[in-house]
């Protein structure tokens, strides 16, 4: 059977290719769905700059209504900006049209609880069930809400929240030179504003655009960061930021022009916020050992989380961490500003430490201890997946094991995680070593067995 | 009536109480329905009455246009004929007028208009529906998705075309009330009175969502009740009643007398055909036989087609513009050649308060110039699927009438005739009896209990 990869309904939500996959009808179904789950009352809608997010949003304003929610509409913002406001203004729950990372054909809905939250697997499952039931509330003309319109408020509240953790003044003071990549995405002016008018950096932006489609591909891994790289040359930036489309993931470039480690940037995060206050740390299974070496340092404790934002956000409520996230894809969590990945507190984390040290960019990722990782990805085999996590435990005896997600194995040495991914059928292989030849034999054991 | 049954999907559009039949789910499909019958890629104007469901259903209503690749002008709360007339001056390539018109504020409706603002004909209308029934919709990749736009000058052009057909100036003479039943009428007439000098004294004013000052029906009853009796107190030369989408009217006469909402067709019929004689009078069935009397005084024709704008509209279709002098029903709903054959409350009005004033004569008197109907319209539920049956007991019982069977049964007798039929749009069946002279209320009681015998 060919497989439709275009659109998926699942309990992230609803995402897909727009046009013959992804229509305004069903998003339009998911969104009353929505609304009749969260009750009537205001519920938060943002978006991204995707060619079919105003579309989208008009769909996703039909079901809300037809639900009888208040719409509270913020335009093109950021992800965490939207999940910021959602918990500012008590609203029942909040929707963003984006599909993230992905490339411009799709688009999706995330879904936020009354608190900015992502859905946990329970909401998740109850939505979903509801969606399928079809048994949505029908609002009447007379229990029909109306449409308000707030596109400044949601961007001041987020940015007072992100100031209040950091010195504002003593990184004004250093008028930092900073190269920006917005991807012509949701954060575009936002960012801009952020760093030029609050943050007082001499900002050197390139595709700020929020009416241009995406000038590159999604997702800001080093691959795709050549233009900002030459920017940093061109400019002699001290700092560089790049985004995603929808603000959440940041990438981190130095005043060489390196493009940082992810793991290293979350590092660096996790080092200035245990600064402020100590407490636990929560990160993904696959993310690097660098960050128990930082806690360490703070003598804090880290807990792990299956992949995922949301398995993530989860824990850190449970154990009250006072900051986490997922380092392989440019994750910051920082729950004192909202339970969600926020690239703005990511990036005054970083100029607030370069402002507080003296030190540049580069000299502060020195500072981390060194350590060696590898990813990739395998073509995933249903039936085999078992049998391969029962020899990769005979390969590696005496390996502590956990296998909250995939199996992940721990030795003196390092680390290998294997894992199914969530939204493509491939098998996903992390492993991360203090040696280059260390890494490299553990990588090979590893997918010698798969 | 029963609100379970209140969704009604035919060849005028979609219809029903929001909520309680009508879903955002029927909205989206006919509004991509209506994308994808459209020629690829035109932009499209929508607009809207004030019911609070009228948002929800905008934002169905251009959700499905984008994503079938068309840009949508979204005019705003504007009447029904100022979304037709900008179709045509903005060269789109359809329209969509999102409201229910004379239904109570509860329910809301999908009209659907093709390019020039015409309505469309039965054939455009059934394909419709059929791509609305098969949902095989042609939504379009994100490169090709279509973008809204908002354009607010609609109700300022639309009066620039008023003024050219009808010689305002010498209207300003007129005191004239209006009760706007709190719909888009308020929006032309207030910005008529700032542009032209015209004096439209109006009631009902503010725009309403939730709750109409009254029942928005354009009736000589609720004309009655509600206008009439303000007429003479404020001194008005006329008054005048809208429906909430200002296509329908009704009114009053300076001495505050409600006049038969069949009268608006009759004085317009009458006027036009006094300058081109010869003309038809397109109607349907139902409507007076004053309007045969009309017409033979002008060397004009009668066509009568069956119940509902379909017909007429299909009617229309068969004749050259330059043919006919005016297109109507009895409900107060009229279209003039000079309008593109748009239903058009306001310029209805404009036709009679025109007519007053070339005549130099009152309201009261140009009515006054015609010979005595009498007409008695009723309505009742209908539970039961025995029209047939009814329609064979109804020829029985009157065998010496002349039996037209176009809509329903219609009987004619010198002087005289009955008309029953069933709703289009609503569960009912409806009788309307006239009479030239005094009432004919046996006659309609007669057929009224015999209806009563089969509907429930």
């Amino acid at each position: 059977m060919k497989r439709v990869h275009q659109l998926k309904i699942s309990v992230s939500g609803i995402r897909g290719v727009v046009g013959d996959f992804l229509t305004p009808n069903l998003a339009c179904a998911f969104a009353q769905a929505f609304g009749t789950y969260v009750g009537p009352g205001p519920v938060v809608l943002g978006r991204d700059t995707r060619a079919t997010g105003e579309m989208l949003e008009h769909a996703v304003t039909c079901g809300l209504l037809a639900a009888g929610c208040e719409v509270v509409k913020v335009g093109i913002a950021p992800t965490p900006t939207i999940q910021v406001y959602v918990s500012e203004i008590r609203a029942r729950g909040g929707i963003a049209v984006t599909a993230s990372h992905n490339p411009p054909e799709y688009n999706a809905l995330k879904l936020f609880n009354r608190e900015g939250l992502f859905f946990n697997h329970y909401e998740r499952n109850e939505l979903l069930d509801l969606y399928h039931q079809s048994e949505f509330r029908q609002a009447t003309n007379s229990e029909i809400r109306r449409v308000v319109t707030d596109m400044d408020t949601p961007t001041r509240r987020h940015i007072a929240r992100v100031l209040a953790h950091v010195d504002a003044e003593r990184i004004r003071r250093r008028g930092f030179r900073v190269a920006l990549d917005g991807v012509n995405g949701a954060g575009s002016r936002m960012s801009v504003h952020f760093l030029k008018d609050i943050l007082g950096c001499d900002l050197h932006a390139i595709w700020v655009d929020p009416t241009k489609v995406f000038p590159r591909e999604a997702e800001p891994t080093p691959a795709v960061l050549g233009e900002l790289q030459k920017l940093i040359g061109r400019v002699s930036a001290e700092a560089a930021f790049a985004q995603d489309p929808d603000g959440d993931r940041l990438a981190v470039g130095d005043e060489t022009g390196r493009i940082l480690d992810n793991d290293d940037v979350l590092a660096l995060a996790v080092d200035c916020a245990l600064r402020r206050k100590q407490g636990p740390v929560v990160v993904n299974l696959t993310t690097s050992a660098v960050i128990d070496d930082v806690a360490a340092r703070h003598n804090c404790r880290v807990y792990r989380a299956p992949v995922g934002e949301a398995n993530v956000v989860e824990r850190m409520r449970a154990v009250g961490a006072v900051i986490g996230g997922e380092g392989s894809n440019g994750g910051i969590i920082f729950p004192a500003v909202q339970y969600c990945r926020d690239s703005y507190m990511g990036m005054a984390f970083i100029l607030d430490r370069m402002a507080e040290t003296g030190q540049t960019l580069g000299a502060l990722a020195a500072t981390l201890p060194r350590y060696y990782r590898r990813l990739g990805k395998m073509p995933f085999e249903h039936g085999r997946l078992g049998q391969m996590m029962q020899d990769l435990e005979t390969v590696f005896p005496g390996a502590q094991v956990d296998r909250s997600d995939g199996l992940k194995l721990m030795m003196p040495e390092g680390w290998i995680h294997v894992r199914a991914s969530n939204t493509e059928p491939l098998l996903r292989v992390a492993a991360e070593a203090k040696s280059q030849e260390a890494l490299d034999e553990l990588y090979g054991k590893a997918t010698g067995v798969a | 009536m029963s609100e379970e049954r209140s969704l009604r999907i035919s060849q005028v559009g979609l219809r029903g109480i929001v909520g309680n039949g009508l879903t955002a789910a029927h909205v989206l499909d006919f509004a991509a329905a209506f994308g994808t019958f459209l020629p690829d890629h035109g932009k499209v104007v929508i607009g809207r009455d004030p019911r609070a469901s009228g948002v929800m259903l905008r934002e169905g209503v251009v959700a499905g246009l984008l994503a079938t690749g068309h840009d949508v002008i979204d005019l705003g709360i504007v009447s029904t004929p100022v979304i037709q007339h900008s179709i045509q001056r903005l060269d789109a390539v359809g329209g969509i007028s999102i409201g229910a018109s004379h239904n109570a504020a509860q329910w809301n409706a999908l009209k659907f208009f093709g390019p020039r603002g015409t309505y469309l004909n039965s054939a455009e209308a059934g394909e419709l529906l059929d791509i609305y029934h098969l949902k095989k919709f042609g939504f379009e990749e994100w490169q090709t998705i279509g973008q809204r736009h908002e354009d607010p000058t609609a109700t300022d052009h639309y009066l620039d075309d008023l003024a050219r057909v009808f010689d305002l100036d010498s209207l300003r003479q007129f005191r004239v009330l209006v009760d706007c039943t709190n719909g888009t009428s308020a929006l032309i007439l207030k910005r008529m009175n700032e542009r032209f000098g015209t004096q439209f004294i109006l009631i009902n004013e503010p725009l309403e969502g939730r709750n109409f000052a009254h029942e928005p029906s354009t009736t000589k009853k609720m004309v009655g009740l509600q206008l009439a009796p303000l007429i003479e107190h404020v001194g008005a030369d006329a008054g005048f009643l809208f429906d909430i989408d200002s296509d329908r009217v009704a009114f009053a006469t300076e001495k505050g007398e409600a006049v038969s909402e069949e009268m608006v067709l009759v004085l317009l019929a009458d006027l036009f055909l006094q300058h081109r004689p010869g003309r038809l009078i397109i109607t349907s069935i139902s409507t007076t036989a004053l309007l045969d009397d009309v017409a033979a005084r002008h060397g004009g024709k009668v066509v009568r087609v069956a119940v509902g704008r379909q017909a007429a509209i299909d009617a229309l279709a068969s004749y050259r513009p330059e043919q006919i002098a005016v297109a109507g029903e009895g409900t107060g709903a009229v279209m003039m050649p000079q309008f593109r054959f748009v239903y058009d409350g306001i310029a209805s009005m404009l036709g009679i308060l025109s007519g007053m004033e070339k005549l130099g004569c009152t309201l009261s008197q140009l009515v006054g110039r015609y010979p005595k109907y009498s007409i008695l319209k009723g309505q009742i539920p209908l539970e039961t699927h025995r029209i047939p049956e009814l329609l064979l007991e109804l020829e029985e019982r009157f065998p010496d009438g002349e039996r037209t069977t176009l809509d329903g049964l219609r009987i004619d007798w010198p002087g005289k005739w009955v008309h029953v039929r069933v709703s289009q749009t609503e569960p009912l069946v409806r009788v309307i009896c006239e009479q030239c002279g005094e009432p004919p209320r046996a006659l309609f009681d007669e057929v009224m209990d015999l209806v009563r015998g089969y509907t429930a």
